[in-house]
């Protein structure tokens, strides 16, 4: 069992190696539930963007300001749907929650990055409907849920990782 | 066989995000509601006709342009609709390019449960067309629609417009309130629904639905232009 460990990876991998048995009780859990939450963040951003491609003003059932969202220029990069941005950044979060449940290290390793990519762009996001646009979109809350709880998901399977490190140091 | 498992997961939800993709993408797009047919492609109100379903709308419609036109285009719209915003100085743009070869038709289609004031939008509209002014208050809606989209009350905002255009106010505050005009946005209201419009602006030309990706001027001249070459125009 290494005293000294010079790198995540190796963290992980002596993880794997000298305590897989422990290892493979929560934090696997914890990034298989963040998969499956990816995949309403998914759906909703694929309907986001089917809707935002047709360019019409689509009908809001809880909340008022879905077209006004929708249609304001920062729903769109350079012509490129965000919706569409925020569907590809969903699925490869589920893509990697996926790996990080069945032991993948690396994807484990990469997974904190991406959530922490799209929390401080969901932050930014609703800091746009809410002072700039000053209307919200209801699928774009659902979004920004559906963002936070994969930021508290993936950070609670880190921090189940760091602390199997200190028991294993 | 493990390690291939969850390569296999994201293969198979791979697949399915594409398959609802283009699900959704086939429920939003709807097909031409009625082939155009060369006697009835002169007039909005009886160009869907073939389709047994499509009402007929307020007669007369709001249009605009000579009654004989090769082509007409019919918007459904919402006056406080950002595309339908859009959309308006394109087709002013058509409207002056192609004079008296097009003809366009407005039908009211108030999103009344996304936009709080699409309803008195409309209903003002409607109003100034009594007095014969439709197009005026029409285009007074949506060159200022972001102004009075996010006002607290746009009743006086509205009655702004009414004076602008010469109305009798009083007139057009009865007529914005009375039986007549809710029944013209009505019937629009249910050609559209008839004909399967779902969002706004959904625009028909001759009858077949235009994609609202070819309601770019560029796209939607190439469209019309083709529609007058078939007509021999």
């Amino acid at each position: 069992m290494p005293v000294i460990l010079n790198s995540d990876s190796e963290v992980v991998s002596s993880l794997e190696e000298s305590n897989k048995p422990n290892h493979a009780r929560r934090a696997p859990v914890l990034y298989g539930f963040a998969a499956f939450v990816s995949l309403i963040g998914l759906v909703d951003s694929i309907y986001l963007t089917v809707e935002h491609l047709s360019g019409r003003s689509v009908q809001c059932t809880i909340v008022r300001g879905c077209s006004e969202v929708l249609s304001s220029p920062y729903a769109s990069i350079r012509g490129l749907p965000l919706a569409l941005i925020g569907a590809i950044a969903y699925f490869a979060v589920f893509s990697l929650g996926t790996l990080a449940a069945f032991g993948y290290k690396s994807a484990a390793r990469l997974l904190p990055i991406v959530v922490g990519i799209m929390f401080l762009t969901t932050l930014w996001l609703f800091y746009l409907q809410a002072f700039v646009i000053r209307a919200f979109c209801q699928f774009c809350l659902l979004s920004a849920l559906v963002t936070l709880v994969l930021t508290v998901l993936v950070f609670l399977a880190r921090r189940q990782q760091k602390s199997k490190l200190k028991l294993v140091l | 066989m493990k390690r291939a498992l969850p390569f296999l997961i994201i293969a198979v939800v791979l697949v399915a995000a594409v398959l609802v993709a283009w699900n959704l993408k086939q429920s939003a797009v709807q097909a031409p509601i009625a082939a155009p047919t060369p006697s009835s492609s002169q007039n909005p109100s009886q160009s869907a006709s073939p389709a047994k379903v499509a009402e007929p709308g307020a007669d007369p419609p709001r249009a605009i342009g000579d009654a004989k036109a090769p082509v007409t285009l019919e918007e459904f719209g919402d006056f406080q609709c950002p595309p339908c915003g859009l959309l308006h100085p394109v087709l002013k743009t058509m409207e002056q390019e192609f004079g008296p070869r097009l003809r366009i038709v407005f039908r009211e289609f108030p999103l009344v449960s996304v936009h709080q004031y699409a309803a008195v939008a409309a209903r003002s509209a409607e109003a100034a067309g009594m007095q014969g002014k439709f197009w005026e208050m029409h285009d007074l809606l949506y060159e200022n629609q972001k102004f009075w989209s996010n006002a607290f009350d746009v009743r006086p905002i509205f009655e702004g417009y009414a004076t602008k255009i010469g109305l009798d106010l009083e007139q057009f505050k009865r007529d914005s309130s009375s039986e007549a005009v809710a029944q013209r946005i009505l019937q629009d209201g249910k050609r559209g629904t008839s004909l399967g419009v779902k969002g706004t602006p959904t625009v028909f030309m001759n009858g077949s639905e235009v994609p609202f990706e070819s309601l770019a001027p560029e796209k939607l001249r190439v469209l019309i232009n083709n529609e007058l070459t078939a007509k021999g125009r």
